[in-house]
């Protein structure tokens, strides 16, 4: 995907895009937005690597979310140890539960596995509500301490992470590995027979996928400062399922426009008061409507389409 | 088409301009308020009842207060942003309005656990927030414990949850035990956290007073079915079932429990049976229940009644608890801005710790942790009023006795 | 002992009607139609609006909107879903936002406090020495009847057998000359229509208010999957299965558990057999 030069000036107009907004618009509220929906295009990559390329469509992906943040949350608040700690230990909890939901159920497909992905998370935010005593019930955890003071520090460290993330996916996907992940996509049963290990591939990208979707929980638990039940939602799954769309499936940077979009959009829709989530929910069934292979990764394509053409 | 032509000449045009000027500026504004508009932030539930008998009750002081001048020359304007019912909207509504709106302080909050999501942003922003909807006590905790950095933070409405809790021990002891002469008791509450709080402190004030607490239930707050729960609690042999239901389905609980006529009388804390059309909308099926309210339409106040008439007359409903909160909150903080003589939040802090208010459901004081101080025998603070639907959907207050306007009556098919 | 039986036969029941009609749908059509809980929430609705607002009786009012939904059902699915068949996951997304833009309709229209649907029958019953409510007797009734008429409309007439054709080989149904968009149009009216009616005989004694779609389609879905996706007979049966440990362990340890166990019995079940219990078909 870096390999030709109007996608390294795409990547690049892009970072600095990004990061001079909030110079050029002052203020804490962008800041505050743009901060969030760095970190959901985090979750949407990192939904998009395993998914979108294998077609094994994941609608527990909030599990990995929520065990990374609540991972955080305890850690900061029961044992004091500061974010930095917390972000690696995100990972490795989230990347433990992929391997324990994975393995009995990626053999599954379609709407099988995404129910049973989906079970995983409703079951962990049930035990979060039920163990309320440990885990602060539907209040949740509070009085994280911020990973980065400032805000548009944050907001850089955020940014950074989105796109050495990105950056890393985006090359695994266009390396054998992902080579195979669409090979698995497109016919799994000729994959097996000619001797490639589905399971091991399948398992692992589910893994690295939950990695990093583990170490967004945790960013986020240490930005808004808090942790609660409702990161555990199947609410959380299908937004961050519906940016991927928007993207477009597959591309790995379309999901990454797609967040952006979604969460400038819920936030721009403020003025609509009352109206804001029936003009937000309208505007989707448009999109899903009328542009069915997403909205950021073609409009890309055709932007290249005709660089090349020009040049 | 005829076209009228006038004859303009410049002199004519500029003397028009003029006069159109001069009365512009002449204007009659009634009580004009020169200056910058005082800004209000509103973070609520935009979608739920709470939030719309906020805003309501909000506008109406907001307009009262303007019609009388402002607050030191400047008029009051009100900015609503939605916090819904989730922490991570909650925030967001938060940095809206502090930092893009930059309003000057924040009247608003129903779900605790949003409120405790806001509260280090809320701080970090340096902007009063006025509570008016959320019950956890630990909202206030850090108010004495880090009082610079949360200092902001004020409760005017409803009673914590632990006063709550004090309250409805006098409700057992006093009423369930007292007046009716029952001492074994269910509790049975929702699965929410500030009600988990809550209970233990409950059980030991009743048991301490003599009642025999037989059975503790705790139920998901999206139950739809209490049938088990019913049965449960008959089994456990008690007298009189205590309710604690905020977000739960209160409304299917009283239906089931009149289409099952269910054996037991039952009252508490149900927030949703404080709204003035809860026995309407679901069949007069609450005739019989208790449920405690932070007022009713008599005179607790001498603002009490007058505030229901008025938010009747404008909106056409009955006030949910919020707004009582929200139109006490608007005063209160007009009051304390005109007596620290300006706006800044330091200045206003100080005054508002010494608000002596007398509001809706009571005289409005806080206490050290800027949490509002509930009534006492002496002091006449907000208390839980319990009040029991009656035939025709009517509502009479039961217990305490002080207020009582009518007395218990069972439901119909309970023989006592 | 016998109440828990009563209980547990009036919620699966109300899963079973909707169960059946997302199997079905899934079976003729090959997709998951996430607004059939809003269908449900639409039956409630629209019952509530005919007797309150309206104030016309209820049985003619729950008919009226019964057809309505029915007719909205068919609407949207040749409108909204028609043309996104090709794609599993694009029919879920905007069957989901079609979900979303009706709950925020029935926000805006009928405000977030809990409305009432007035019951068929109100007075109170004794089985043996349990004391169960008129309505939910109903409910059972009533739903046993429908999904048997169901059963026989599919097993004996020539709609019928051609919707089984479709769902065992859509495309030699299409050789056969079997219009298939129009069976589509059939199931979905009929799918829609039970879960109206599942909406209005459950109102009087579950929720209603704007987002009571959200819960029925969640449950509805693992109903449908541990059945057998497009199997009626396992969608009634998982029905039962799930109906009954709820009740199950509602009275016996605490609701807080109810929705653990049956989300556990569910992923257990994929994980063993993820076919389902009729399923034909383990993957696609």
């Amino acid at each position: 995907m870096f390999g030709r030069r109007i996608d390294r000036l795409g990547v690049a107009a892009f970072v600095v895009f990004m990061a001079l907004l909030p110079l050029v618009f002052p203020g804490n509220y962008l800041i505050g937005v743009l901060t969030v929906s760095v970190i959901y295009g985090i979750w949407a990559v990192s939904w998009d690597f395993m998914s979108g390329l294998t077609g094994r469509e994941n609608f527990g992906h909030s599990l990995f979310i929520g065990v990374g943040a609540y991972t955080a949350g305890f850690m900061n608040t029961s044992f004091g140890l500061n974010g930095w700690w917390s972000l690696p230990a995100a990972m490795l909890v989230a990347m433990l539960f992929a391997l324990l939901i994975g393995l009995p159920t990626l053999r599954l497909k379609g709407p099988y596995f995404a129910l049973a992905m989906l079970s995983g998370a409703v079951i962990m935010q049930r035990l979060m509500l039920i163990f309320w005593e440990q885990t602060g019930g539907e209040e949740g955890i509070n009085g994280l301490e911020p990973l980065i003071r400032s805000q548009l520090g944050f907001y850089y460290f955020a940014l950074a992470a989105l796109c050495a993330i990105t950056a890393l996916l985006a090359l695994l996907a266009r390396s054998h590995w992902g080579l195979i992940l669409r090979a698995i996509k497109g016919d799994e049963a000729t994959c097996q027979a000619a001797g490639i290990n589905v399971t091991l591939y399948k398992i692992v990208s589910l893994i690295i996928s939950a990695a990093f979707a583990g170490a967004g929980g945790a960013m986020y638990a240490h930005y808004q400062l808090q942790v609660s039940p409702q990161l555990f939602a199947v609410v959380t799954s299908i937004t961050i399922i519906t940016m991927v769309y928007v993207g477009g499936m597959g591309s790995i940077y379309g999901p990454v426009g797609g967040a952006i979009l979604l969460v400038l959009l819920t936030e721009l829709l403020r003025r609509f008061g009352e109206w804001r989530l029936m003009i937000y929910s309208v505007t989707l069934i448009l999109i899903l409507f009328f542009l069915p292979n997403g909205l950021i990764a073609p409009i890309w394509r055709r932007v290249r389409a005709t660089w090349e053409r020009r040049t | 088409m005829t076209l009228l032509r006038f004859e303009t000449s410049t002199t004519a045009r500029t003397s028009l301009a003029l006069c159109l000027l001069t009365l512009t500026i002449m204007a009659p504004g009634g009580a004009q308020a020169q200056g910058k508009p005082i800004r209000i932030g509103v973070p609520t539930a935009m979608q739920l009842q709470v939030g719309r008998d906020t805003q309501d009750a909000l506008k109406m002081a907001i307009d009262d207060i303007n019609a009388k001048g402002g607050v030191l020359g400047r008029k009051l304007e009100m900015v609503v942003a939605d916090e819904t019912e989730n922490p991570e909207t909650g925030i967001s509504a938060i940095k809206k309005l502090t930092a893009d709106e930059k309003v000057d302080v924040l009247i608003g909050g129903y779900t605790s656990g949003v409120t405790l999501a806001q509260l280090p942003h809320i701080s970090a922003a340096k902007t009063i927030y006025l509570n008016v909807g959320s019950a956890s006590p630990a909202t206030n905790a850090k108010v004495k414990t880090d009082y610079d950095n949360y200092k902001y933070i004020f409760r005017v409405g409803p009673l914590n949850a632990a006063h709550q809790a004090r309250q409805m021990t006098g409700f057992i002891s006093g009423f369930v035990k007292g007046d009716l002469g029952l001492s074994k008791v269910a509790i049975v509450g929702e699965n929410a956290k500030w009600v988990q709080d809550l209970v233990p402190l409950l059980k030991k004030g009743a048991t301490e007073a003599g009642a025999d607490i037989r059975a503790t239930e705790f139920f998901d707050a999206q139950t739809s079915d209490f049938s088990p729960l019913f049965s449960k609690v008959k089994e456990s042999g008690a007298q009189y079932m205590v309710v604690i239901l905020s977000h739960a389905s209160s409304d299917i609980f009283a239906k089931q429990w009149y289409d099952s006529q269910f054996p037991l009388a039952y009252g508490g804390i149900d927030v949703k049976s404080m709204d003035g059309d809860f026995c309407d909308r679901i069949g007069s099926k609450s005739v019989g229940e208790m449920a405690a309210n932070f007022a009713v339409r008599a005179p607790l106040t001498p603002k009490t009644i007058p505030f229901f008439d008025e938010f009747k007359k404008v909106t056409g409903r009955s006030p949910v608890y919020t707004a009582f909160g929200a139109n006490d909150a608007a005063y209160i903080y007009a009051e304390a801005v005109k007596r620290a003589g300006s706006t800044d939040a330091d200045k206003v802090i100080k005054e508002l710790e010494k608000t002596s208010h007398v509001g809706i459901p009571g005289t409005i004081e806080f206490d050290e942790n800027h949490d509002v101080k509930p009534g006492t025998p002496t002091y006449k603070g907000p208390a839980l009023l319990f009040a029991q639907w009656r035939e025709g959907c009517k509502r009479e207050v039961v217990f305490p006795k002080e207020l009582r306007t009518a007395d218990f009556v069972y439901p119909s098919w309970i023989k006592k | 002992m016998v109440e828990i039986l009563i209980v547990g036969a009036v919620s699966s029941a109300i899963y079973a009607m909707l169960a059946v009609g997302f199997t079905l749908i899934f079976g003729v059509a090959r997709v998951l139609n996430l607004a059939h809980g809003s269908f449900y929430a639409l039956g409630a609705y629209g019952a509530y609006f005919f007797t309150s607002t309206l104030k016309m009786p209820l049985a003619l009012g729950a008919l009226l909107s019964v057809a309505l939904v029915a007719a909205f059902g068919i609407g949207v699915e040749r409108v909204l879903i028609r043309p996104m068949r090709k794609s599993q996951l694009a029919v879920l997304m905007i069957s989901l936002a079609v979900a979303l833009v009706i709950e925020q309709a029935l926000f805006l229209t009928f405000g977030s406090e809990y409305r009432n649907v007035p019951a068929f029958v109100d007075t109170k019953f004794r089985i043996g020495h349990v004391d169960i409510g008129g309505a939910r007797l109903l409910a059972l009734g009533v739903s046993v009847v429908l999904i048997g008429a169901l059963w026989l409309f599919i097993q004996k007439t020539r709609v019928g057998s051609a919707i089984l054709a479709i769902s065992q080989d859509p495309v030699a149904a299409q050789y056969m000359g079997i219009p298939s968009d129009r069976i589509f149009a059939v199931v979905m009216g009929l799918s829609a229509a039970l879960a109206a009616a599942a909406g209005i005989l459950a109102g009087p004694f579950l929720t209603v208010q704007p987002t009571m779609w959200l819960l029925p389609i969640v449950k509805a879905f693992a109903i449908v999957v541990v059945g057998g996706l497009g199997s009626i007979p396992g969608s009634i049966l998982a029905a039962l299965m799930l109906g009954y440990a709820e009740t199950i362990v509602g009275y016996t340890v605490s609701t807080s558990w109810t929705e653990i166990v049956s989300v556990l019995a569910t992923l257990l079940m994929l994980v063993i057999r993820p076919a389902g219990i009729f399923g034909r078909r383990a993957a696609f």
